[in-house]
């Protein structure tokens, strides 16, 4: 499996929602198998069996399926956070990763995760602050700035989780369940930030085994028997 | 290169924040140095080994250290593998994470070795102690090797701590002094540490090629312990 990353792109606020629109991630005939038990009751299920999705600037993508279907495995491995068996990954711009489980350190504070986080993205100070502090207000958490990991609600996590994905103003955004624990409001403020990223061109995969806003996207993928197929 | 300072210094910080981990620290040392001196020096005579008094407390430092940086050494991998990683993704990159997270790791082994050499040089006094010292730190460099190893296999916090504790136990039971040093003892990787600490106990100094010894097994120690950081925070290629 080989990672051959398209030309770059410029960012292009306001890209129209076409099948013309670039794309910023393509999988290609992904495949993933996994062992379980202990010889001799040794077994390998195949989870992706060719899987292949893409989501171009501008687009606001679903992924659905049922539970154990292989969702965050595939997203796993277009982030690079699982290695594959077989198949292609076309990567473009800036990347963005919510995981399902926030990927946190317990004993650091919030403010201590938006500084590290500044410093992988490589933004400088002033970019770091002005950053962090309207993705702290839009997502409505700006007291807890100061609180460490481990005496945050789930909720609040799961905010934190999805800040640090944005904070670099990504050109592909990868969300695998990324409402579960959000209270009803910060569901519908997280549809609107998503929608508002997607009209700036943004192009946007989220995952979930439930969609109940099938109208807010512009095209959903239903993982099968280890397949991707548009719905 | 300053996000490599500013992880390091909230790697070691998310250490130093667990109270546990402040309590053990202190209690660690004491419970090997003050209490348990003349029951090493017992169970190494039933053992077929000699070790006792000043000898058998420092002993009880270095093994006070490992057993903590050991344990440290774990966690450093297992518990924070998945967000070392999504970091890394992120644009920190896997090498820089690693060089961190070992940074952090010999910080930490510094400070448990001096805690232990404190607790040490207060209770028994010590004839070498820059000796002492030395050997101690190595012992903790050593077990931040062996723990952040059985961390890139195991990540069950029960399972990785029993673990590293039935290393520790093998290796502190079949060492220099507590037995008669043949056998296991010899493939163990804190004998000449042990050796030379129990040398400085006694107020001896040790040949050089012992001091080239422990070096060389601390720098291993911590080649390994950076290889296994980098390999758990690195990118998976599709």
């Amino acid at each position: 499996m080989t990672r051959n990353p398209i030309a770059a792109l410029a960012p292009t606020a306001g890209t129209p929602k076409t099948g013309e629109a670039e794309t910023v991630m393509r999988a290609e005939g992904v495949k993933k198998g996994f062992h379980r038990g202990l010889p001799p009751r040794r077994r390998r299920t195949e989870v992706l069996k060719g899987a292949s999705l893409e989501v171009r600037r501008g687009e606001l993508v679903g992924l659905v399926g049922e539970n154990g279907s292989g969702k965050s495995t595939l997203m796993k491995i277009v982030v690079g956070m699982m290695e594959g068996d077989g198949g292609e990954i076309e990567r473009n711009g800036k990347l963005g990763y919510c995981p399902q489980t926030p990927l946190l350190w317990e004993k650091l504070t919030v403010a201590e995760h938006f500084e590290l986080f500044a410093r992988a993205y490589d933004l400088d100070q002033t970019e770091a602050d002005s950053t962090s502090q309207s993705l702290l207000a839009e997502l409505q958490f700006e007291r807890y700035r100061g609180y460490r990991i481990e005496d945050l609600s789930g909720g609040t996590r799961q905010k934190l989780n999805l800040a640090l994905a944005l904070m670099h103003g990504p050109d592909l955004l990868l969300l695998d369940e990324p409402y579960s624990g959000f209270d009803w409001e910060t569901y519908l403020r997280f549809w609107e930030m998503s929608e508002r990223r997607r009209d700036q061109g943004m192009g946007i995969l989220i995952v979930s085994h439930f969609l109940s806003e099938r109208e807010r996207l512009d095209r959903v993928y239903e993982l099968r028997d280890g397949r991707c197929i548009e719905a | 290169m300053s996000g490599i300072v500013i992880s390091s210094a909230d790697f070691l910080r998310e250490h130093l924040r667990a109270r546990l981990t402040l309590v053990m620290l202190v209690a660690l040392p004491a419970l090997f140095v003050l209490v348990s001196a003349s029951v090493l020096g017992e169970f190494a005579s039933a053992l077929g080994g000699s070790v006792a008094g000043d000898s058998a407390s420092a002993l009880g430092a270095g093994w006070a250290a490992a057993f903590m940086a050991g344990a440290l050494g774990f966690f450093q991998v297992a518990s924070a593998r998945g967000a070392d990683r999504r970091l890394a993704l992120a644009g920190m990159g896997a090498v820089p994470v690693a060089v961190a997270r070992i940074s952090a790791s010999i910080l930490l082994g510094l400070l448990i070795s001096g805690v232990a050499f404190g607790t040490l040089w207060l209770a028994a006094g010590i004839a070498h102690p820059a000796h002492a010292f030395i050997a101690i730190l190595i012992f903790a460099l050593i077990y931040i090797g062996i723990g952040t190893v059985v961390g890139s296999f195991i990540s069950d916090p029960l399972e990785g701590s029993l673990t590293v504790a039935f290393i520790f136990l093998i290796d502190a039971f079949s060492g220099p002094g507590m037995s008669g040093g043949g056998g296991l003892a010899q493939l163990m990787p804190t004998r000449k540490a042990a050796d030379v600490l129990v040398a400085a106990g006694a107020g001896q100094s040790s040949p050089a090629g012992d001091w080239i010894a422990v070096c060389l097994t601390a720098l291993g120690a911590l080649l390994i312990a950076t290889g296994a950081f980098w390999l758990s925070a690195r990118p998976r290629s599709a």
